[in-house]
């Protein structure tokens, strides 16, 4: 009976990869000045976690996957997140005419 | 290969069965028997998925009859049945914000009372219960569950009393209003209660996303729109690093995403990777309730965002994120309770010291709560930190005894607003003579909240520092105490300001108040919720005894609470057994 | 090595060099046009790396979800906001720069060493492979049935509150007294207290809205 192969590429390899996406996120959150660039780098951390839970859920959870269905619901609401945010952001826009996050001091941060 | 979180799927009938037969094959076989039931389900999912969610008035009836795969006792969806009237009374008040403006002003605040007043009495229905985990463990219905949903449904049938007249006045739709609003309640109420990571995320999103909503609800206001930008940001931030930690917790358990399952996994891990989970879930969870340093978006939120929003995020918002600690804490990582007890230690002495003493430089009053609140988080997380039963059962009395006080103040502030347009702290002065039952309300209130006795906040305070000092929480109660005093410092110069000084020294807008007139739509509600917080503010302290059995019995009726109180004890048995000399009480427990 | 796996291999290096400078780009290049096009190829490089795990339902997901729908409403965001801004200068932004690149190495090292040095329980058992969608379909209606049903508030919710912020319409009156509103808070801005004369005071800044 022939065994599927196991894959090639380690698990570790995957999880390396969501961390550098992840640590990349983190500093664009912290450095963008443009609040649709701080949103890209929210998705980018959003995607890093999808990329662990596929990788976990093929690696060890090959059978139930449930963490594709949790990437699935993470895919979900990150989309309905950005659309909120980038309305959010649209009426912000019309009162203060600029993006810039370090302009938007009203309240003090 | 034991990995398969079998005890999770299913109710109790299963439970039995699928013990026995704990291997990969008989999972396999039963899930090819679940599978019978999508032969079913197709006429479910042909509905819309709104009306499907309302499962507990659409039974899966005809699942019983093939007698294979999920059953709606299995399901157990009448353990949603408050969720579900919430859910009706939203769609309903989006149907009718359809006929019109006038229509929706007529007409969705009775639906959203129907709605919530059938919410809370299913609560109460479901107090004591016979529990069994529904959704084939996503949720659990336990009486910890009920008590902070019961509170989360409470704070958002007041906050909506008073918010009528204010969303009106600014001119925004008010169907979509309440509709967000009970959204955000649904997304609280499932928090509460939910026993899954997939779950709790969802419900945590929906509650999230919800507020962003709201905070940024006056849409020609700029400091309404920054407010709900920085709450997003910062939010989703918090989201997916709790998304990380929880995708780390997935790969420990080896494939299940169940809290139990996961608390299971818990007991056998390397450290690093327990650690860094534990600090990014305990990260969501200190932002979510305000915790010093995850705090910096609460006042730039609570300033900017509508009055009432306010009044539902500090106290629904927070009593969530108080279930969700004792959910993923207590019942997840109670392994590791000295590790994150010292952290929330920590943020609990941060969060009371800097709350309370930068709330005595602020000089509006939307400001002044929000440290404010951040100060009172503080003190319901020395209960938390005690993990005794009085310790949690003090928490729970303090959230309630919290709900009333703080809709109390909040409702009187947005009262003057209504009536003045300004929330600053010195236009208060001289109110007196032109509005008795604002500084009334707002002096007992406040009163309260600085736990004064004898206020209902008194006796939920005075609980909390027994709690933790029966527990050699030394050190909590002492700074307790002091930020205790440092708070009726403040509390107790608004209410100078409002009743000491003399009609020429009143503020401008206090000399130009308009006369107090109650028959605008929505100020009838405001009045009636006003006074009912109020009532139960300086009434309740004195007839707090049902208040207390309540409490208490949401922790005796809670089993995860009470193995983790029983764990607790038995350590401490053998480490006093193990060791010839007691050991002597540590101060940070 | 067998060709497949080598195949594997190379593509998986593709992806992820693909995936870390994309990402890289997103998030210091100056136009932010180029980010929002970048961004899209991290999206598309993520939905290589599902194919590799076998998991082609999840791929094909990012590619509608992210790609279609989120990609394209950042594009569109991108536009309507896209004046030229001349951004004011922060001082010392260089070591700001350079300290939470720091604070973000210091994350990244962790995170590594947890998972590198984490026992996973590799392997798991064989995967399941093209019945995967099957079994994504039978927990979104067993297990995952809550959450599920959640997520269509959520979605709902979401729908209506970005038309409601973002679309235009201005009630000229309070429905019930007649009076004029500017859908603000009730709580206007006021001078502080304590006027100090250096810096314009908020007043000002509302003023012009």
């Amino acid at each position: 009976m022939p065994i599927e192969t196991p894959i090639d590429v380690p698990l570790q390899a995957y999880l390396v990869l969501a961390a550098v996406l992840f640590c990349t996120g983190v500093w664009g959150l912290i450095n963008s000045r443009n609040a649709v660039r701080v949103l890209m780098s929210i998705e980018l951390m959003l995607n890093a976690v999808n990329i662990n839970l596929m990788a976990f859920s093929s690696y060890i959870d090959g059978l139930e996957i449930r963490g594709q269905v949790f990437a699935i619901f993470v895919i979900t609401v990150a989309a309905a997140e950005a659309a909120v945010g980038l309305a959010i952001l649209l009426s912000l826009y019309r009162n203060r005419e600029t993006v810039d996050m370090e302009r938007f001091n009203l309240l003090r941060w | 290969m034991n990995r398969f979180p079998l005890y999770r799927i299913g109710g109790p009938s299963r439970l039995r069965t699928r013990a026995a037969a704990a291997t990969v094959r008989s999972t396999r076989r039963s899930f090819e028997a679940d599978m019978d039931l999508f032969g079913v389900l197709p006429a479910l999912t042909e509905l819309p998925h709104l009306a499907a969610a309302s499962l507990a008035s659409v039974p899966l009836a005809t699942a019983p009859a093939i007698g294979l795969g999920i059953t709606a006792a299995q399901l157990n969806s009448g353990a949603i049945a408050p969720e579900a009237a919430i859910l009706i009374a939203l769609l309903v008040c989006l149907l009718v914000d359809l006929a019109g403006e006038e229509a929706a002003v007529r007409w969705v605040p009775p639906i959203c009372y129907a709605g919530l007043g059938t919410a809370l009495v299913l609560l109460a229905r479901q107090w004591n219960a016979p529990l069994e985990p529904s959704f084939l463990g996503s949720f659990l219905a336990d009486d910890l569950a009920v008590a902070f949903r019961a509170v989360v449904a409470a704070s958002t049938l007041l906050s909506l009393m008073i918010s009528w007249r204010y969303v009106e006045r600014s001119g925004s739709p008010v169907g979509e209003y309440a509709a967000i609003l009970l959204a955000a309640t649904l997304g609280a109420m499932f928090l509460c209660g939910s026993t899954d990571l997939v779950s709790i995320f969802v419900s945590l999103e929906t509650l999230s996303v919800s507020s962003y909503l709201l905070s940024g609800y006056m849409k020609r206001d700029a400091r309404s729109g920054e407010a709900a930008l920085k709450y997003l940001l910062v939010g989703s931030a918090a989201a997916a690093v709790f998304l990380y930690g929880a995708s780390l917790l997935y790969g420990l358990t080896g494939g299940s995403t169940g809290l139990d399952a996961v608390g299971v996994a818990l007991q056998t891990s390397a450290t690093p990777v327990t650690a860094l989970a534990l600090v990014f879930v305990l990260a969501t969870v200190a932002f979510k309730i305000a915790a010093v340093p995850f705090h910096q978006w609460t006042p730039d939120v609570y300033e900017g965002s509508p009055t009432p929003v306010v009044a539902f995020l500090s106290v629904g918002s927070k009593a969530a994120g108080f279930a969700l600690a004792l959910r993923l804490l207590v019942g997840c990582f109670d392994s590791f309770d000295t590790q994150w007890k010292l952290l929330f230690t920590v943020l609990a002495v941060l969060s009371m010291t800097l709350g309370n003493v930068v709330a005595l430089a602020q000089t509006t009053m939307k400001r002044m709560l929000a440290y404010s609140s951040i100060g009172q988080a503080g003190f319901v997380m020395i209960g938390l930190v005690c993990g005794t039963e009085d310790g949690y059962a003090a928490m729970v009395l303090y959230m309630a005894a919290y709900l009333f006080m703080n809709l109390g103040a909040f409702a009187c502030i947005i009262l003057f607003s209504l009536r003045t347009g300004s929330d600053r702290i010195s236009d208060y002065a001289g109110l007196y003579q032109k509005d008795p039952l604002i500084t009334l309300g707002l002096s007992l209130c406040l009163l309260s909240l600085g736990g004064i006795p004898p206020m209902l906040g008194f006796f939920g305070k005075i609980y909390l520092f027994f709690a933790g000092w029966a527990d050699h929480q030394y050190l909590l109660v002492v700074v307790g105490l002091i930020t205790s005093v440092v708070s009726i410092y403040y509390y107790i110069s608004v209410i100078k300001m409002m009743v000491v000084k003399e009609p020429q020294e009143a503020s401008d807008v206090v000399k130009a108040y308009p006369p107090i007139t109650w028959n605008l739509a929505g100020m009838g509600t405001l009045r009636t919720a006003l006074v009912a917080c109020v009532l139960v503010t300086a009434v309740g302290g004195v007839l707090s005894n049902p208040l207390f059995t309540w409490a208490n019995g949401a922790v005796t009726g809670t089993p995860m609470l009470q193995q983790s109180i029983a764990s607790s004890a038995a350590r401490e048995a053998t480490a006093i057994a193990a060791a010839p000399v007691p050991p002597t009480p540590a101060i940070l427990g | 090595m067998t060709i497949a796996s080598l195949t594997q291999l190379i593509c998986f290096a593709a992806l992820s060099i693909t995936l870390v400078v994309g990402s890289l780009g997103v998030v210091l290049l100056p136009n932010i046009v180029y980010s929002a096009f970048l961004l899209c190829g991290v999206f598309l490089s993520v939905a290589g790396l599902y194919l590799l795990l076998n998991a082609s339902f999840v791929a094909a997901a990012q590619v509608l979800v992210y790609v279609g729908a989120v990609n394209v409403l950042i594009l569109f965001a991108i536009m309507l906001v896209n004046k030229k801004e001349d951004l004011a200068e922060i001082p010392r932004l260089a070591l700001r720069r350079l300290l939470s690149g720091g604070v973000c190495l210091g994350l990244f090292l962790l995170l590594l060493r947890v998972d590198l040095t984490t026992p996973w329980a590799v392997p798991g058992p064989v995967g399941i492979g093209e019945g995967a969608t099957i079994r994504i379909g039978e927990h979104l209606f067993s297990d995952y049935l809550l959450p599920f049903e959640l997520a269509s508030v959520l979605l709902l919710m979401s729908m209506i509150g970005a038309i409601v912020l973002a679309r235009r319409d201005v009630f000229g009156s309070d429905l019930i007294t007649g009076e004029d509103v500017d859908q603000g808070l009730i709580e206007k801005v006021r001078p502080p207290l304590l006027l100090d004369p250096t810096t314009p005071s908020p007043s000002a800044l509302q003023e012009t809205i």
